[in-house]
Parts: structure tokens; C-alpha cells; sequence
């Protein structure tokens, strides 16, 4: 690198404090020029509080911050976008109604000399990382990658020297996320400097030079991540030692409980198996291949052409999630925030919601019970909130789950129905969750598990079934074979 | 009592009134007005009591995230078909079956649209609104349609108590029931589960189509009972009656806090929304204001409320949930 030895970013001793809380304890870090920077850390550790300091979002209380050897006091967002210091967020910032091009140049489209201008600079943007996307193309229409494409196209168009993504792979596949490497890879030669923020450890080790690792506001430690295991990492994202990141296996599988044949919808073709009891069921398949539209199917909230499905021999019919809930099944969905929880409502009425009819009395809540409902739910998942009234908007992501599995343990269903369920949730709430899963079904549940994480699914589940294009392509048993001989036939 | 009070205080319209209160008091001093009299509050509570009622039925179906303009054609027809049966000659409960039955009818056709065809409530309900005051203009050939019947004509003219208005009665009583309803009953948690979040609601296993679907049923029956309130009042069943009440309810529920997104506010708050307009316009009837500047000032007072009501809430948004914000983007 050219200014090799000189820091882009220097960051001593940044502190920041909300009521209460100490969110930044004297924070310094150093990027360098051309270097994918990892920060990790799990929730609650102070990286996108950092993150926003930079971006100009939030002040910072004390200390200095130094980016490209000019000592910056106060910014805003968009004066931070000119320095050179841009971010992508995991919920991308982009007008869904407008085109690729009004989105990269928007609000500079005088810059860009009209439309032509513009779409023909942005194209020239994407061309430099390689991309194919018409820049006459919707955003809305667009694929989780393609807008990550775009927001680092605009990134780019602002001579951005410092890039920050946050959580970029959460909503990739697999084949995305190895063409975000390249880019990644790409952009760090041009001697942009990257700082990239993941839960998912594989990817650190594999794009990142240097890791700092945060915990409760402070940076524990900065390292080169050659010198660093996976297993010194978590314990120090932790602050514990975790042995392992899986609980062993439960072994209580019994007769079949549910049976699913010829599921039909307009996605999927002639679906038909078998989840046992004390079974963990994980459903694998790329984006797009149909595995939520099982399940969605199955439990009433999309519509089925035909499908025939029995519990414990008996044939059940299900049209919607009210029938499916009755004959016990429960669905914690994928998107929490848009499927699984009413943000602004509190704790207490989240987790009572599905089993509101057995707290009433001829139809009048009793205040009383729903009350003693929550608590056992909080104190048996351990969910850290405050009290039962507080929102749930309050809560970080992996309590916020518990949350919604709360609300479904209320109603002891028999079948449980988990939609990618550690998604965007730290080392040590995943931990729990998956703790929570095999009480489920030593108790005598099931669970059909989907999930973009192999290592998830060979893990915990007991049977694992792939997906491909709407049908069922294979069955493995996960403790007899490599997650290369199952991502070949998800690939179909 | 502290949430009594957190609600009030959260809600422009307390300000509101605080305010209207405040300036007649002041206006005391140098006219003499009859605000502050009993007869004065009884007669406004009165005057508010149609749209009240309505309100009440109107919120059920605003906090399932939808919203009822239809609801002044509704009072049209239910005032008339219910003068129609007496007119017959027909027993008055049966007046009130039919008038009720009618808007039960019109509300299941409006859920029906909503839920099953989700058309848009806004559009949809207004457009229901127009095709029902055309129905009442055919059905009375556009006349008023005057009440033979004197006992049908009392209902709403007596008075309880001494004093009170029966319709002010009839409002405090239905008042009180649809609050009871929505804060304490299954039914209306899940209303505003329905309007907070459908999907999530539909997820977990709640009944969201009949809920939705009868939160218009029970909009349609108010509309009409309070149809038939206002014909006993003015014994009189017209097409010219409600031109007004979709908008003014409907506004009078956002004014007070029960937003149109759903799942937010409450039948106190449409209560006192709706209050609130009419207060105003006693106030100015007190004052002397002309009746040309009447609107003016009513309109000046919608726009006020919702706009520093939206604007405080955006302060406070942004004041407190910068920190959840920042925990929710940590940790996904």
C-alpha cells in the first residue's frame, strides 16, 4: 500500500454512555489501508454503537476519532459519506420504488447531469465489482445480493475509502456470499479498507486480516486472525469457555407422529414424509427452493392445491394457521420482527397471544393468569427483559426469540415448526435455544428445523431432508455423512 | 390510576380540551357565556352522543387496522328503515332488529371486501358510504320521512335522572361496554394483535379473518343503532342525515389517538377525539363566532391536533428508541 504504516482510522479511547449503561468503555482501535478489519462480538458488545459513531448517528462522549489523518469532532451521516466512511446496514437503505441508478446517485443527481448521466456513472460503478444488474431495474425487484451490489456501488460513488458492512451475509446464499468474497477481495486491493461485522465466525476467518473482538462495550482483544482459533474466539466473545457449540444429540426418536403427503402448491411438487416423535427433522435448501413453503403449507398460511396430512395416524385438515395451531402444531417464523412479534406490544401479551383462549373466562382475560403465564415462560427460557411489561422492541434479538418459542411452549404443542430459529442471535443464545430444542423433544415433541447454517442443521437434527426446486431430492442421516453429500443434492 | 393518567397525558386531545377549558374561563371574564353550566355539558354530551356511539364502533374496526367511512350512510339507512317499520305499524323493538340487522348486513359486506378481497377500508368504505346514501335517497324519494309513532319519538327525548339526556344515557352505557370489550376480553386483545401486526396475529394461530370481519359487523350494527337514535331524536328518517359523520368519527378517532395504522389507542381516546370536536364547536357557538369561520377553525383545530400529536410522538420515537434501536441492530 502506498501510505503502508499510517492508520486510515485511529480510534483512542471512545466513549459513550446512554442512561444506565456504559454502551462504549474507552474504545480504541486501528484500521489500516487496505485491510478487511472483523469486529465480532455478540449482542450487547458495543460494535454497532461504534458503528454509528463513526457514521455520524450518535456522538461519542469522550475520546478522538481520527479518519485519514483529519481529527473528527461532530459529523453527520452525509458528511461522513463525503469524507469517505460508508456503511451498509443489514436492512439495506434503498428506495424500493426506484431504479438501481436513481438509488446509487440519490439526491446527487446534478452531480450526475440528468438521468442519462446517472444511469451511465452507475453502470460504471457496477461493471468495477463485476456485477450485471440493469440499472433500469427496480430496486423491489431485486435480490437480497443485488441490493447489497447496489448499496456498495453507492458506497463506491462516494469515493468511499472505509466501508463498513453490517451482518452483510445474513440474508445470502451460499454462491452469493462467495461472490461478496470476491468483491470483498476485489476492493481491498483498490486499497479501500473494509470493516466487516459478523456473527457468522467461518466468514471472518475466511475474509478478514485483522479481528477485534468486543464484549460489553470494551475491546478484549486485536489480532491478526491467522493467530486466532475458532474456539479462543467464542471464549472471548463470551467471556466463557464453551466447550462445544452444539449440545449432544437426544436419542428418544419414536413412532411417526406426523405425516405429510402429496403437498402441492404452486411452488412445490408432491411433497410427502415423515417427522417421528422425539425427532429433530432439519429441512435443507438453498433460498428460494421451497423449504419455508413446506412448512408454510403444512401449517395453513399459504394455500395448497392438495395435501393430506395425519397426526399419529389420524387425518387432520388444516386451511388456516388457527386449524393448525388446534390440531398442535406452532410456528416460529422466519422473519421475527415481521412475522414473529408485535414490536411495540409488551412481553407478556407476545408471549400470551396464541394461547389466549385458555387465560379467559367466557371470554374475559384473566389478568391474573396471562400474568403467571408470562413469568413461567420468561424465568423457564431465561429471557432477559426487565419486567413482563416491557415492549419487546426492548429486548435483544435472541430474548426476542424466546419470546415467540415462549409463546408456543404456553400450548405444549406436539409438533414445533422452527423457520431458520438462531438467525441474527449470539454464540451464547444460540446455545440456549438449541438447549430449548432437545428439552422439546425429550419431552416428546418434534421439530422441523430449516436453516441456512449446515453445521446447525448436522449438528442437532436427526434426519436431515433437502430441498431443491420444490420437491424433496434426498434423505440422509446426518451422523453418516458430510455436509459436501448433502449441499450436492440441495443444489440439485 | 398512574396509566389513567400516562394515557391521558399522552393524548393531544386532554391538551386540547385542557385548553378550550382554559380559554372559556378566560372569555368569562368579559362576556357572559353559559359554558360552564350543567344544562351546557348535558346538551353538548348530548349533541355528541350520535357520533359517540358511532365512534365506538367505528375504533373497534380502526384498531383491527382498518377504518369505516361508511358509516354515514349506515345512520341514514338504519334511521330510515327503522321510521319505516314503525310507520307500519310494527312494534318499535322490531324497528330497531331491522335497523341493526341492516348494518350488521353492511358491515359483513365491508369485511367481506376487506378481508377476503383486501380492497383498501379507506377507499372501500367511502365508496360504500355514497351507494348506501343512494339507497336512502331511493327508499324516502328523497323526502324526509316524518314518525307517526309518539313512543318511538320519546326514546331518544325523554330524560333520566332529573335531568339527563336519554341518548346521553344510551352513549355512557355503550361507551362503557365497548370499553370493557376492548380492554378485557380475548376479542379485543386480539383486535389489536389484528392491528399491530396481521402477520404475526395470522402466525399465532389467531382467528384473524372472523375477528377482522366482525370488527365491521359490530362497526355497521353501531352505525345503525345510532341511525336510529338520531330518527328518534329528530323523529325523522332522512337521506340528508350523517353527510358528515364517516369523516367527522373517523377524524375524531385519529384525533384522539387511535391511530389508522392499527393496534394503537383505544375507546377512551375515540371517546374524548370525538368529544374534543364537538366541545370546539359549543366554544365557539358560546363565543359568537360565526358559523362561516365555524369550519374554519374546526379543520385549523384537526390539523393542529394530529400534526403536534404525529411531531411530539416523533420527538419521543426518536428521544427513546434510539437505544432499542441500537439493541435490535446489534443484535441482528
Amino acid at each position: 500500500m502506498s501510505k503502508a504504516g499510517e492508520y486510515l482510522l485511529e480510534i483512542k479511547d471512545v466513549c459513550k454512555y446512554f442512561p444506565g449503561v456504559v454502551a462504549l468503555d474507552h474504545v480504541s482501535l486501528s484500521i489500516p489501508y487496505g485491510v478487511v478489519y472483523g469486529i465480532v462480538g455478540e449482542n450487547g458488545a458495543g460494535k454497532s454503537t461504534l458503528m454509528k459513531i463513526l457514521s455520524g448517528v450518535y456522538t461519542k462522549d469522550e475520546g478522538t476519532v481520527i479518519f485519514d489523518g483529519e481529527t473528527i469532532e461532530r459529523t453527520t451521516p452525509i458528511q461522513a459519506l463525503r469524507r469517505g466512511l460508508s456503511i451498509i446496514y443489514q436492512e439495506f437503505n434503498l428506495v424500493n420504488t426506484m431504479t438501481v441508478g436513481e438509488n446509487i446517485f440519490l439526491g446527487r443527481f446534478k452531480e450526475t447531469h440528468g438521468m442519462k448521466g446517472t444511469h451511465a456513472r452507475a453502470r460504471e460503478l457496477l461493471d468495477s465489482i463485476d456485477s450485471k444488474i440493469d440499472t433500469h431495474a427496480v430496486v423491489g425487484d431485486l435480490s437480497a445480493s443485488e441490493m447489497q451490489m447496489v448499496e456498495i456501488s453507492k458506497a463506491l460513488s462516494f469515493d468511499s475509502k472505509l466501508i463498513i458492512m453490517d451482518e452483510p451475509s445474513s440474508s445470502l446464499t451460499q454462491e452469493e456470499l462467495s461472490k461478496l468474497g470476491n468483491i470483498i477481495r476485489s476492493l481491498r486491493q483498490r486499497g479501500i479498507s473494509i470493516i466487516y461485522i459478523s456473527h457468522k465466525l467461518d466468514e471472518i476467518f475466511e475474509y478478514c486480516d485483522i479481528v477485534t473482538i468486543m464484549r460489553d462495550g470494551r475491546v478484549i482483544d486485536t489480532k491478526p486472525v491467522a493467530q486466532l482459533s475458532r474456539g479462543e474466539m467464542i471464549a472471548k466473545m463470551v467471556g466463557r469457555t464453551i466447550e462445544n457449540e452444539y449440545p449432544p444429540r437426544t436419542d428418544n426418536v419414536g413412532e411417526a407422529l406426523l405425516e405429510v403427503k402429496h403437498l402441492n402448491t404452486w411452488k412445490l411438487r408432491d411433497v410427502s414424509f415423515t417427522l417421528h416423535r422425539g425427532e429433530i427433522l432439519g429441512l435443507v435448501g438453498l433460498v428460494g427452493s421451497g423449504r419455508s413453503e413446506i412448512v408454510r403449507a403444512i401449517y395453513g398460511a399459504d394455500h395448497a392445491d392438495s395435501k393430506e396430512i395425519r397426526i399419529g395416524g389420524q387425518e387432520i385438515r388444516v386451511k388456516q394457521p388457527w386449524d393448525a395451531k388446534k390440531a398442535g402444531f406452532a410456528l416460529v417464523p422466519e422473519d421475527r420482527k415481521r412475522e414473529g412479534l408485535i414490536l411495540p406490544f409488551s412481553v407478556e401479551s407476545n408471549i400470551s397471544m396464541a394461547s389466549l383462549e385458555d387465560l379467559t373466562h367466557k371470554g374475559v382475560i384473566d389478568k391474573g393468569k396471562e400474568r403467571q403465564s408470562a413469568q413461567r415462560q420468561i424465568q423457564a427460557l431465561g429471557v432477559k427483559t426487565p419486567s413482563a411489561s416491557t415492549k419487546v422492541l426492548n429486548l435483544s434479538g435472541g430474548n426476542q426469540q424466546k419470546c415467540i418459542i415462549g409463546r408456543w411452549l404456553e400450548r405444549e404443542p406436539r409438533i414445533l415448526i422452527m423457520d431458520e430459529p438462531t438467525r441474527g442471535i449470539d454464540v451464547g443464545a444460540k446455545y440456549e435455544i438449541y438447549l430449548l430444542m432437545n428439552k422439546i423433544v425429550e419431552a416428546g415433541g418434534a421439530i422441523i428445523m430449516i436453516s441456512s447454517e449446515l453445521p446447525e442443521v448436522l449438528n442437532m437434527s436427526h434426519r436431515v431432508l433437502t430441498v431443491c426446486d420444490g420437491r424433496i431430492t434426498g434423505e440422509f442421516d446426518p451422523r453418516a455423512c458430510s455436509a459436501a453429500d448433502i449441499m450436492d443434492k440441495a443444489i440439485g | 390510576m398512574k396509566n389513567i393518567w400516562k394515557t391521558l397525558t399522552r393524548q393531544k386531545a386532554v391538551f386540547a380540551i385542557l385548553a378550550l377549558l382554559v380559554i372559556m374561563g378566560a372569555a368569562e371574564l368579559f362576556t357572559h357565556t353559559t359554558f360552564y353550566t350543567l344544562y351546557n355539558w348535558l346538551d353538548m354530551l348530548r349533541s355528541a352522543a350520535v357520533l359517540e356511539i358511532v365512534a365506538m364502533g367505528v375504533s373497534v374496526a380502526v384498531l383491527c387496522g382498518g377504518c369505516d367511512l361508511s358509516v354515514g350512510g349506515t345512520l341514514c339507512i338504519g334511521g330510515i328503515l327503522a321510521v319505516m317499520t314503525v310507520n307500519a305499524g310494527l312494534p318499535i323493538w322490531l324497528a330497531f332488529a331491522a335497523a341493526m340487522a341492516a348494518g350488521a348486513l353492511i358491515g359483513a359486506v365491508n369485511g367481506f371486501l376487506i378481508v377476503h378481497q383486501r380492497t383498501e377500508p379507506f377507499i372501500i368504505t367511502l365508496g360504500m358510504g355514497m351507494l348506501l346514501k343512494g339507497i336512502a335517497q331511493q327508499l324516502t324519494d328523497a323526502h324526509p320521512l316524518t314518525c307517526k309513532s309518539l313512543e318511538f319519538m320519546t326514546i331518544s327525548n325523554q330524560k333520566y335522572f332529573g335531568s339527563v339526556p336519554s341518548l346521553v344515557v344510551f352513549m355512557l352505557v355503550i361507551v362503557a361496554l365497548f370499553y370493557l370489550l376492548m380492554r378485557f376480553t380475548s376479542f379485543g386483545r386480539n383486535c389489536y394483535a389484528i392491528g399491530g401486526n396481521y402477520e404475526v396475529a395470522k402466525y399465532s394461530g389467531i382467528a384473524v379473518v372472523p375477528i377482522k370481519w366482525s370488527a365491521f359487523v359490530i362497526s355497521g350494527v353501531t352505525a345503525s343503532l345510532a341511525g336510529v337514535l338520531l330518527a328518534s331524536r329528530m323523529n325523522t328518517g332522512s337521506s340528508v342525515y350523517g353527510d358528515n359523520t364517516g369523516m367527522l368519527v373517523n377524524c375524531g378517532c385519529v384525533i384522539g389517538g387511535t391511530s389508522f395504522a392499527g393496534g394503537v389507542g383505544g375507546i377512551p381516546q375515540s371517546f374524548l377525539g370525538v368529544f374534543v370536536m364537538q366541545l370546539f364547536t359549543n366554544c365557539m357557538n358560546q363565543i359568537g363566532i360565526s358559523s362561516y369561520y365555524q369550519q374554519l377553525f374546526q379543520g385549523v383545530l384537526i390539523v393542529t391536533v394530529i400534526g403536534l400529536d404525529c411531531y411530539g410522538r416523533m420527538l419521543k420515537r426518536e428521544h427513546r428508541d434510539r437505544e432499542s434501536r441500537l439493541a435490535a441492530r446489534m443484535g441482528s
